[in-house]
C-alpha cells in the first residue's frame, strides 16, 4: 500500500458538521456543551474531545459574502515535526500509509507536539501543576483504514466533499477539481497540501487563498526543532562523552605523576 | 553544630605520623546547602535525561514518564528554594561568597596557565595564589549560578506558559533549557573529577564534608586566603624566581 490521503473539497462542503459527530461517535469522544457565539461554528476550537471541526469563515468581498468552511484536523504531514520532537515515540508515522498516529498509552503529556506543530493541531489535556495528562489529535481512523474501510468523517459526509484513497489519486482528483473551479467563478481556487511539510495527508480544494481560511500560506518545519533534535542533542551527547573521557585521561596521567606520600 | 571548630591532632611528630593542623573553611549551613544542591541537581539531571537521550525512551513513556516528569518538577522546587533559603539564613556569608566568586584577577590567568602542569604533573610551584575559592571553583560556581537562572526562567515558563506563550518563544525555552543542561552537566563532570577523584584535592572534599581544611593544603591551594594578598604575592614571586634560577642552572 502506498501513502494515503484525504481530499476535502471545500467548495462542496455545506458545513453540516456530520464529520464532527461521526468522529466523536467512532472515537468515543464526549460531546462538549456549546454556546451561541453568533456563528454556527461550534465548539469554538479543537480540543482533547474534538479532533475534527468545521471552521466557519465569513469572507466579505465587495457587496458579496462568501461563507467558507474548512474541516480542521491533523494534516498528517509527510515530514511531521511532532513525531520528531515526541520524546516517547507515542507519535508515529505509519511506514507505508504515512498516517501520523498518537498512541495514548505511550504519551506522557509533555506537550511538545502541541508546541511544535506548524498548524497548531494537537491538543493537550493536562493538569497545569502536575503536568499529568495526554495529547489528542486525529488519527485518520487508522483502525478503520487498515481494515479496509473509510475514516468515519469520510464515510458519513452526505455532500460528498470527502474522498479518501491513495495520495496520487487524491492529488490528481484535487487538481482536476481546481481546474474546474477556476473558470467557474473561483479564480483563486487552489489545492492545498501537495508540497507543504513534505506533502500533507489532508488535502484541501480551496475556493480562496489558504489565508482566507486561516491556514498558513507557507507552513515551515520549525527551525528550533531541527536545531534542537539534530544539532544540540547530538552535540550534547558528544560533550558528555568528551568530558568524561578527558577526565579519565587526566586521571591516568595525574596518577602517574603525583606521589601521595609527598603530599600533606 | 558540627563544623566551625578547630581540631588539632596532637603533635605526634615521631613515627612517621603526619601532623595536620585543621582550619575552618565552610560553615555547617554552607555544607548543607552544597550537598542539598548536589542532590537536587542530580535528581533533576536524572529525571530530565529521559526526555534527552533516545535510549531512555522506555522510561519516558506513559504513566512512568508522567511520574518522572512530576519528580522533575518536585525536585525543581527544592533546587530553586535551596539557594533562597540559604541566602535568608546566612545573608552576609552568602554575599561574601558571591562577591569572591565573581571577582577575577591576574592570578586567575596564572591559574589557567598552571592548570596542566599542576593538576596533571604535580608541579607544585605552578599553583598561583588563590583565594578561598580557586579559579576552577569560581568558574564552576559562575556556570552553575548562571545556568540555574536559565533553568529557573525557562523551566517556569515551560511549566506555566504552555499554551499562553507564543510557540516560537516556548520552542526557544526548550532549547535554552537543554543547552543550560549540557553546559552545567559538563561542568559537573569536571567538578566531580577535581573534587572527588583527583588525588591532590583530597582536603577539598574533606572540607566540604567536615567544614575544616588542612593548613598545609590551604597554604598551597588558597594562599591569598591563608596569608593575605601581600604575603601571598611575596611568596609566589619568590617561588617563581627560585624556579627560574633552578631552570637556568640546569640549562647550563
Amino acid at each position: 500500500m502506498s501513502r494515503v490521503a484525504m481530499l476535502i473539497d471545500e467548495s462542496i462542503c455545506m458545513g453540516c458538521r456530520g464529520c464532527q459527530v461521526a468522529c466523536k461517535q467512532w472515537n468515543d469522544l464526549p460531546a462538549e456543551a456549546t454556546i451561541q457565539r453568533g456563528t454556527y461554528e461550534n465548539p469554538p476550537d479543537l480540543s482533547a474531545a474534538t479532533w475534527t471541526r468545521v471552521r466557519f469563515t465569513e469572507l466579505v468581498q465587495g457587496d458579496g459574502l462568501q461563507w467558507l468552511f474548512l474541516t480542521e484536523g491533523c494534516l498528517h504531514c509527510g515530514n511531521p515535526a511532532c513525531v520528531e520532537v515526541c520524546p516517547t515515540g507515542a507519535l508515529k508515522q505509519h511506514p507505508t500509509l504515512g498516517i501520523v498516529t498518537l498512541e495514548r498509552d505511550l504519551c506522557n503529556g509533555c506537550g511538545y507536539c502541541t508546541q511544535f506543530c506548524p498548524f497548531g493541531i494537537p491538543r493537550l489535556d493536562a493538569d497545569v501543576l502536575s503536568g499529568e495528562g495526554k495529547a489528542f489529535k486525529c488519527n485518520f481512523c487508522q483502525d478503520r483504514v487498515t481494515n479496509g474501510t473509510l475514516p468515519a468523517c469520510v464515510k458519513t459526509c452526505p455532500s460528498g466533499a470527502f474522498k479518501f484513497g491513495s495520495r496520487e489519486e487524491m492529488l490528481a482528483s484535487g487538481k482536476a477539481r481546481v481546474e474546474e473551479l477556476k473558470p467557474g467563478g473561483f479564480p483563486n481556487a487552489n489545492l492545498y497540501g501537495e508540497h507543504e511539510m513534505g506533502g500533507l495527508g489532508r488535502l484541501y480544494v480551496l475556493k480562496e487563498r489558504p489565508s482566507a481560511y486561516g491556514l498558513p500560506e507557507n507552513p515551515q518545519y520549525p527551525v528550533v526543532a531541527n536545531l534542537w533534535q539534530n544539532i544540540v542533542q547530538p552535540l550534547g551527547t558528544l560533550a558528555f562523552g568528551a568530558a568524561a573521557l578527558a577526565v579519565m585521561g587526566f586521571y591516568f596521567v595525574a596518577r602517574r605523576s603525583i606521589k601521595m606520600e609527598e603530599v600533606e | 553544630m558540627i563544623g566551625n571548630r578547630v581540631r588539632r591532632v596532637a603533635e605526634a611528630g615521631e613515627g612517621g605520623v603526619i601532623r595536620v593542623r585543621w582550619i575552618p573553611k565552610y560553615s555547617a549551613m554552607e555544607r548543607v546547602f552544597h550537598w542539598g544542591h548536589t542532590v537536587t541537581f542530580l535528581a533533576l539531571a536524572m529525571t530530565g535525561m529521559i526526555l534527552f537521550f533516545p535510549f531512555l525512551r522506555p522510561l519516558a513513556r506513559g504513566e512512568g514518564g508522567q511520574l518522572i516528569r512530576l519528580l522533575h518538577r518536585a525536585s525543581a522546587i527544592a533546587y530553586g528554594a535551596l539557594p533562597l533559603i540559604y541566602v535568608i539564613l546566612e545573608p552576609r556569608r552568602a554575599w561574601m561568597s558571591l562577591k569572591s566568586v565573581f571577582k577575577a584577577s591576574r592570578y586567575d590567568i596564572d591559574w589557567v596557565k598552571g592548570m596542566i602542569p599542576y593538576y596533571m604533573f604535580a608541579r607544585h610551584e605552578a599553583m598561583a595564589p588563590q583565594d578561598r575559592f580557586n579559579t576552577g571553583e569560581k568558574l564552576n560556581a559562575v556556570v552553575i549560578i548562571l545556568g540555574s537562572v536559565v533553568f529557573a526562567v525557562t523551566g517556569l515558563l515551560m511549566w506555566f506558559g504552555k499554551g499562553i506563550l507564543p510557540i516560537g518563544l516556548f520552542q526557544t525555552m526548550v532549547l535554552a533549557h537543554d543547552v543550560a543542561m549540557i553546559v552545567t552537566l559538563c561542568m559537573f563532570i569536571v567538578h566531580f573529577y577535581l573534587a572527588v577523584v583527583h588525588p591532590l584535592m583530597w582536603a577539598g572534599l574533606v572540607s566540604m564534608r567536615f567544614g575544616v581544611t588542612s593548613a598545609t593544603y590551604a597554604q598551597e591551594h588558597h594562599a591569598l586566603w591563608y596569608y593575605g594578598a601581600d604575603k601571598a604575592k611575596e611568596i609566589y614571586e619568590a617561588q617563581k624566581a627560585e624556579q627560574a634560577a633552578k631552570e637556568k642552572r640546569s640549562s647550563r
